[in-house]
């Protein structure tokens, strides 16, 4: 018969029994227990952790920089306008001293040539050659006023535009410089025309000047179509005089085509003549001024 | 290619839709709200016709029951006239060959379409009714709304005026 077995090797192989049971068990919680001190670890080093996240922000970063327009933009148009439609004196209050001091400081630059040319033509007008120039243009008709003027601010050919008398239609173009659409211009000119004419009627009269700010547009009326110069600066009436010979000359000489169909040579053809002409203008101006000083 | 200006004028009553169908027409855009043209708008679009292009100069001018009353010059030299009226409103169209014929007097040359305007406010019927009331005296039934014969309207006038015969 064997012995009873003792409570010792009872105890012993319970534990055996239970190494053998729970074995796997015990190796995930220390696994589990080795990866928890792992982030324990991780937490604590803020540094580790910027330096994880961080390219990630950078790609993410880059990625609305890039598309930004594509993905905000039409929500910001709309918010800003909102924006600007609601709080209109809000906008008005914080612009208006910036516009104001722009145009006081353009005004005081402004007023600093003036100064300069007034002091400058005063010297040379009590010169002995200031004299003889300005004898000169008095026989040519021009006022004293108008002399001082003219010398300050010289007026200047922006744009020529030939303009079918009826219908509106642009028939040649010469500029400066691109502005707006010119079939557009002489459109409105037209329409600008017809109303004056109509509204103001005085028998056969035509509107022969529109000023707007710092421009003055000079109507010269022929027959069938009329010509509009556009012309910046101080027109005195010298140049005025001298700029209608020019248009009547141009006038007699070329015998612009209009009346037919407005073509896009009839519009080249003129427009060239204009160029080549306005350009010689603009030259004598600046000879004629050279010789007379 | 040929190139080539024209001016084309827009006649009718005042809120029948000149100005919708010019802004439908050249800027492909339509706006409920109503806002009185006055004096004249001037527009331009460019368009190809049979390898001609046509440069047209629109002028929108303000709407009246008597337009003969507004300045004589707004019209001379148009090439191209649209008369346009309200199908919904009859007395937009109530003398159509009358308002005209002093039109066709001052411009005996140019091209004269006449346009039934709105037809998205009509139902069939009613449009029905007013095409046989008014039988061959209009050219085109557009809506500026929806756009519908808009820009064929506008390119038929574009025919009459090069004197082309494109088929319809």
């Amino acid at each position: 018969m064997a012995a009873p077995e003792s409570h010792s090797d009872f105890d012993q192989r319970f534990r055996k029994l239970q190494e053998l049971l729970f074995e796997e068990d015990g190796q995930l919680t220390d696994r589990i227990q080795v990866e928890l001190d792992a982030l324990r670890q991780e937490l604590r080093s803020r540094e580790d952790i910027d330096a994880r996240v961080e390219p990630f922000f950078d790609e993410k970063l880059e990625f609305l920089k890039t598309n930004f327009p594509d993905l905000f933009g039409a929500a910001m148009a709309k918010t800003i306008k909102q924006q600007i439609r609601d709080s209109q004196d809000e906008m008005i209050d914080a612009l208006y001293p910036i516009i104001g001091r722009l145009i006081r400081r353009f005004v005081a630059k402004e007023l600093e040539r003036l100064t300069e040319r007034i002091d400058h033509n005063i010297n040379e007008t009590f010169s002995w050659k200031g004299w003889v120039k300005r004898f000169r243009r008095w026989f040519q008709g021009e006022s004293f006023q108008d002399q001082m003027m003219r010398d300050m601010v010289e007026a200047e050919v922006e744009e020529v535009f030939i303009v079918d008398k009826e219908s509106g239609l642009l028939a040649g173009a010469w500029s400066r410089e691109e502005r707006a659409d010119q079939d557009m211009v002489a459109g409105m000119l037209t329409a600008i025309k017809s109303f004056v004419e109509s509204a103001f009627e005085q028998g056969a009269q035509d509107l022969e000047t529109i000023e707007y700010e710092t421009y003055k547009i000079i109507l010269h009326n022929f027959q069938t179509y009329y010509v509009a110069v556009i012309v910046s600066g101080v027109v005195s009436s010298a140049y005025k005089t001298r700029l209608r010979d020019f248009v009547m000359a141009f006038e007699e000489r070329y015998r612009v085509v209009t009346r037919v169909d407005i073509t896009e040579e009839v519009v080249e053809q003129n427009s060239l003549l204009l160029k080549e002409r306005f350009d010689e203008f603009t030259k004598s101006g600046d000879e004629s001024d050279a010789e007379s000083q | 290619m040929q190139k080539v200006s024209k001016k084309v004028i827009l006649l009718g009553h005042f809120g029948v839709g000149k100005t919708s169908l010019v802004r439908r027409f050249v800027h492909q855009k339509f706006s409920e709200e109503y806002q009185t043209t006055i004096g004249v708008k001037i527009d331009k679009k460019v368009i190809v016709i049979e390898n001609d292009e046509i440069t047209m100069i629109i002028w929108d001018i303000e709407g009246r029951s008597a337009q003969s009353k507004l300045p004589k010059s707004y019209f001379m030299g148009a090439h191209g006239i649209l008369y346009v009226f309200d199908l919904a409103r009859p007395n937009t169209f109530g003398n159509i060959e009358g308002d005209l014929s002093y039109f066709r007097d001052l411009l005996p040359q140019a091209k004269v379409r006449v346009v039934g305007n709105k037809k998205d406010l009509l139902s069939e019927d009613q449009l029905n009714k007013v095409q046989q009331e008014l039988a061959d005296q209009v050219n085109a039934y557009t809506s500026a709304k929806t756009g519908e014969r808009v820009d064929d309207m506008f390119r038929e006038l574009g025919v009459e005026m090069l004197g082309k015969n494109e088929s319809k």
